[in-house]
């Protein structure tokens, strides 16, 4: 099965074809188009993982172009990882076309944002086939695509556009980085391909500067893609889009790319300590830096985009700290239960159509099947033992502890009890207490509850792929049979359910028993509160530097166009006329004038054929 | 064989019927000047399937004889003869199929010309003529006269169909590119001169090869090489354009009518391209490497430059004509390059910028039709009366912004690979240029087609361009009309080959192997 993996990213490519093409006479039944190509994805997917359960590497190369003696190549490439992150992705995508058929229903443009949908789960699948940095790239950009123009989906609101142009323009920036950090491995290793790239590694072609810099310059592209600091600015505001396409890309699969390239390229980062440590402090900063903004959101899908931020810094410290497993395990269990938050909030949405928080309460009752679910969610990510996010996170602060600095550790530890703090605020301000307003909540159709149904049976099964009690079969199986799991101390798991449950108790002193005052925080510290609320000013500061200058210089050129460059241009036709008039002032008809310039025309013609012997140059 | 003079002289059977066609009968004259770009685009598409077939372009040389400079008994028989010769390789046939494509939608899409018609179109065919001549030309010669003959026929179309400042962007273009052809025309002249030929086969022959040195009529030192490749660097540079000689290039983008600014963008700023490559690398390789570093520099210079002012226009056509000094700039880093990825990359970037400006002003000049103005910031939330419009019009700032698996990116990209071998540095200070692109492309087109509706009665208010005819200007005093069938198609054609070149470049890459190859050759490398 693993030779026709290559078919596995076309069915949802032909689905946005059609769609395209024929989705404005379909209507409603476009989705059905988009349900089917992608369940024809998702069981070829599971077919290849079974296939490569027991079998080898599968890869297969098709010239792209020829430059002289270098040829470029496309092609397939099924390994572990590539198999598991192609089930991932199918099947969420899946799950959320479902899901979407009842939550866009009535949308005038139902189909085109079922063709969107399908050119990304294209583009998503291909970028986790891809055997070489150029087509990751490719497909890199393709899923950027797609998340653009899902965000602008609703194209009329002025900030779902400046959210889908900001998502674009920010992760480009970071793109730009894994270019030219791409380039530079080219020439060194004359490949794009991975496999070249860690022989060259491997055997010392490529010397350890080099390596540390296209490591580094590659991974500014994953700082771009995974919302990590400090280019995560575009996330948050990319919850214009549709709820759906928020657990799809914004928190399942597109900006998990950034922890698979770096995942995908391990070898690279692992021959470089300085690369590593980047990485490892990158993603230590962000969980904790977006886990405090994540605090004082009021839109529920601002505390969940903040909330993904800090889960993806999770995974990025993981691989910093040398644990490729934890990583992928935890960008498992997160596509999970992240999916299943974003859609269950996008029930709730559905419901009692706002997003803030504060406005809605009491919805326990009213929406039988989606609390519950929310709340299984929620347990999930907070760390809660049983549910998956707990064995996922405990990896990651178990690798962390063994091989991170302390200082990360820590702040893991600390962005583990904001997490859990967070969350159940969420929940008890949307679930708990009295319902404020929207006595006509009702929960939604079968349609959007059965996909939130298997993600919360996932969002607890999916961690005992690997524990400490049952044994590590994810590990073992990506790692193809050399994986040991890290001796950690047995108090790490401690802590980390202590620190979940003191999160869920001080969330429910102050938001569900309303036993401690909301404004503890702002009444005591109120700029620390405003710094938050405000997002650190990353975005003003932004507008004051980069912004400003690169205005500023644009200006400058501006004025360099109009009145230097225009003005020479206007000196050199102002000479050419005045010699125009001066030759013409010598045509006056006095042959005597004529004779005396063809005498000294000859004159200087003779002196320089004299002087050069005619070879001049 | 005559398969050659057939191609590039065709359209003049439709100059001849158009000649015959009354001047009011607008209709038969749009048919009958589209029709007439159909045979060459025929031939030339022939050609380009039967050289992939693997038919050799060289059986298609043809040579008669045109006219004798001089008759001095101690010269021989081929000194100082100027033949007629047509000729091409892969490399031409690349650019031939270019023209002739571009040419038959640019006369698709002339249908919203509106006033005098019969002239526009006899102009538009001489256009035709010229740059297929320009291409299929084997002598410098017959280059330049077709050069010329594209020089006065783009004159007239845009100054006399052009917008309101029409004659001054007219006057501008022919004096920057007639100060370009003279310079040219000097070192052809002295070329000519020193060894007794026009023809490009020969002249590199002597050029490269020790034995056939003899036969200079007087040799040239390395100096004079320098100094003629200097010379053909800069008239070429003139017509690119590179900065700072582009002035002209934003008058005649914005002043002249849509399907003319289709192949001027599309077409005439190739020729530079072109220009450059024969020329340039293919007979002077060695002191081409001198320049090389120089004219990598202008390539990162326009290609931020270009970016950084297309970031502050407000009017479509200004951040199109900037984004074009921009794009142009990333064939000067493909050619600064002098590796078989730059200049691959070079060539690929003229088809890529080529198809994508023509698809670009395509769409502007309906969208001048329809709202009476390209000025952004009277339009805005068109995606809601024109969603095929707008989606083209997205397509094609994508596509400007070099979004991969589109013809822009394979530009781009492979002309970045080239110079990331030989200056990495200087080609990560140009790779920023990739953010401007985006963040400019997506500005004027999101400004546009997103957002808040527009007041359309302010926009039609606003309205300068003198196409737009008094039926339209009430058309559009009705609703919006999206994107007809009629523009569709050449709109859909355009994106399918942006695509297909995007997604499968080794259509453009095979045709290109051997040329390269040769002029690698040549550079010793």
């Amino acid at each position: 099965m693993m030779n026709l993996a290559w078919i596995v990213p076309l069915f949802p490519l032909g689905s946005f074809i059609l769609l395209l093409l024929f989705g404005q006479r379909w209507k409603q039944a476009s989705a059905y188009v988009g349900i089917a190509a992608t369940l024809l994805s998702l069981l070829l997917a599971f077919a290849v993982l079974v296939d490569r359960l027991g079998g080898s590497t599968y890869e297969a190369n098709w010239t792209w172009m020829t430059l002289g003696d270098v040829t470029l190549t496309a092609g397939i490439s099924v390994t572990a990882l590539n198999a598991w992150m192609l089930v991932v992705v199918a099947l969420v995508s899946w799950l959320v076309h479902v899901y979407s058929q009842g939550y866009m229903a009535g949308d005038e443009r139902f189909s085109t944002f079922y063709a969107y949908l399908g050119l990304f789960t294209f583009a998503m699948l291909g970028l986790v086939l891809s055997p070489n940095l150029l087509q990751a790239y490719i497909f890199w950009e393709l899923v950027g695509l797609g998340s653009f123009l899902l965000i602008g989906f609703y194209f009329y609101k002025e900030e779902a556009k400046a959210a889908a142009k900001k998502a674009f323009i920010m992760t480009r920036i970071g793109d730009v980085g894994f270019f030219i950090g791409m380039m530079l491995l080219f020439w060194q290793t004359n490949s794009f391909d991975y496999d070249d790239i860690f022989r060259a590694v491997g055997d010392g072609t490529l010397s350890p500067g080099m390596t540390m810099l296209a490591a580094i310059l590659i991974f500014i592209g994953a700082i771009g893609k995974s919302g990590q600091f400090p280019l995560h600015t575009w996330l948050p505001d990319a919850m214009e889009g549709p709820t759906p396409v928020s657990a799809l890309i914004h928190a399942a699969t597109m900006v998990a790319a950034g922890v698979y390239l770096v995942a995908a390229l391990f070898p690279l980062y692992e021959a470089s300590h300085a690369a590593m440590m980047t990485v490892a402090a990158i993603g230590g900063v962000t969980a904790i830096f977006a886990a405090t903004i994540g605090l004082v959101q009021t839109d529920i899908k601002r505390v969940l985009a903040y909330s993904t931020i800090s889960q993806l810094g999770y995974m990025m410290l993981a691989l910093g700290a040398g644990s490729y497993v934890a990583a992928i395990f935890h960008l498992t269990t997160h596509a999970f239960f992240k999916a299943l938050l974003f859609l269950a909030a996008g029930s709730v949405i559905h419901a009692v159509h706002t997003q803030n928080i504060e406005e809605m309460g009491g919805l326990w009752r009213r929406l039988p099947w989606t609390a519950p679910l929310f709340l299984i969610g929620a347990l999930s990510i907070s760390g809660v033992p049983l549910f998956a996010g707990f064995f996922s996170k405990d990896e990651i602060l178990a690798a962390a502890w063994t091989n991170g600095p302390r200082l990360l550790f820590w702040l893991a530890v600390a962005a583990a009890l904001l997490t859990s703090f967070y969350m159940f605020r969420l929940f008890f301000l949307v679930f708990a207490g009295k319902a404020r307003r929207h006595e006509d909540a009702h929960e939604a159709p079968a349609s959007m509850v059965a996909p939130m149904l298997v993600l919360g049976v996932l969002s607890i099964a999916s961690g005992y792929m690997q524990t400490p009690w049952f044994g590590s079969f994810l590990g073992e199986w990506l790692t193809d049979g050399t994986y040991h799991h890290e001796a950690a101390p047995g108090w790490i798991a401690v802590i980390a359910t202590v620190v979940s449950l003191a999160g869920i108790l001080l969330a429910w002193l102050m938001y569900g028993a309303q036993k401690m005052p909301r404004d503890w925080l702002s009444a005591r510290v109120p700029y620390i509160d405003e710094l938050l609320r405000r997002h650190y000013y990353i975005d003003d500061i932004y507008r004051f530097t980069v912004v400003a200058l690169v205005s500023f210089i644009s200006r400058l050129l501006a004025y360099v166009d109009r009145f230097l460059v225009e003005g020479l241009a206007r000196l050199a036709a102002g000479i050419v006329g005045a010699a125009a008039s001066a030759g013409s002032r010598g045509q006056n008809g006095q042959v005597q004038t004529y004779g005396a310039v063809t005498v000294s025309g000859l004159a200087i013609l003779v002196v320089i054929f004299a002087l050069t012997g005619g070879y001049w140059l | 064989m005559t398969f050659l003079s057939l191609l590039v002289f065709s359209p003049l059977l439709g100059i001849v019927l158009l000649m015959f066609v009354r001047k009011t009968d607008a209709k038969m004259i749009q048919w009958l000047g589209t029709a007439a770009t159909v045979p060459p685009l025929i031939l030339a598409l022939f050609a380009f399937i039967q050289s992939g077939r693997g038919f050799r372009l060289e059986q298609l040389d043809e040579a008669r004889d045109w006219v004798r400079l001089t008759d001095l008994p101690f010269l021989t028989d081929t000194a100082y003869v100027i033949r007629y010769e047509l000729g091409i390789d892969g490399l031409s046939l690349v650019f031939i199929v270019l023209t002739a494509v571009l040419a038959t939608l640019a006369a698709v899409a002339s249908m919203l010309v509106k006033t005098e018609k019969k002239g526009f179109f006899l102009w538009l065919l001489a256009l035709e003529i010229g740059m297929l001549g320009v291409f299929a030309a084997a002598n410098f010669v017959w280059f330049f006269l077709f050069l010329e003959v594209t020089l006065v026929a783009m004159f007239f179309l845009v100054g006399k169909w052009g917008g309101f400042e029409r004659e001054r962007a007219a006057y501008g273009y022919l004096l920057y590119n007639g100060l370009g052809s003279a310079l040219l025309l000097v070192v052809i002249a002295v070329l000519i001169a020193r060894t007794g030929t026009a023809n490009f086969a020969l002249l590199h022959e002597m050029l490269h090869n020790p034995v056939a040195q003899g036969q200079w009529i007087a040799p040239l030192t390395e100096e004079g090489r320098r100094w003629l490749l200097g010379g053909l660097l800069l008239a070429f540079a003139v017509k690119l354009p590179a900065v700072p000689l582009h002035r002209w290039l934003i008058r005649v983008h914005v002043e002249a009518p849509p399907p003319v600014v289709m192949l001027h963008a599309g077409v005439l700023l190739k020729i530079a391209a072109y220009g450059m490559i024969r020329f340039g690398v293919g007979l002077f390789p060695d002191e081409f490497r001198a320049f090389a570093g120089a004219i990598a520099v202008f390539g990162v210079i326009n290609v931020l430059y270009g970016a950084l002012l297309a970031l502050r226009q407000r009017e479509l056509k200004h951040v199109l004509a900037y984004s074009s000094v921009s794009h142009m700039g990333v064939v000067l880093i493909g050619l600064g390059a002098l590796n078989e990825a730059g200049i691959q990359g070079a060539v690929f970037q003229s088809v890529a910028h080529g198809l994508i400006s023509a698809l670009s002003f395509l769409l502007v000049g309906v969208l001048a039709h329809r709202m009476g103005t390209t000025d952004i910031n009277r339009l805005g939330g068109l995606a809601k009366a024109m969603p095929l419009f707008s989606g083209y019009l997205l397509t094609a700032a994508l596509a400007l912004l070099g979004l991969p698996g589109m013809a822009g990116f394979v530009g781009e990209f492979t002309s970045f690979l080239g110079l990331f071998q030989t200056k990495p540095a200087l080609a990560a200070a140009g790779a920023l240029g990739l953010i401007f692109a985006a963040v400019y492309s997506l500005k004027a087109i999101l400004d546009i087609t997103f957002g808040r509706a527009c007041d359309r009665q302010e926009a039609v208010v606003g309205w300068r361009d003198p196409q737009v005819s008094a039926a339209s200007l009430g058309e559009l005093q009705g609703g919006v009309v999206d994107l007809q069938a009629k523009e569709a198609v050449p709109a859909f054609i355009l994106v399918a080959l942006i695509v297909a070149v995007g997604v499968y470049p080794q259509l453009l890459a095979a045709p290109l192997d051997a040329v390269v190859e040769t002029m690698m050759n040549g550079l010793g490398g």
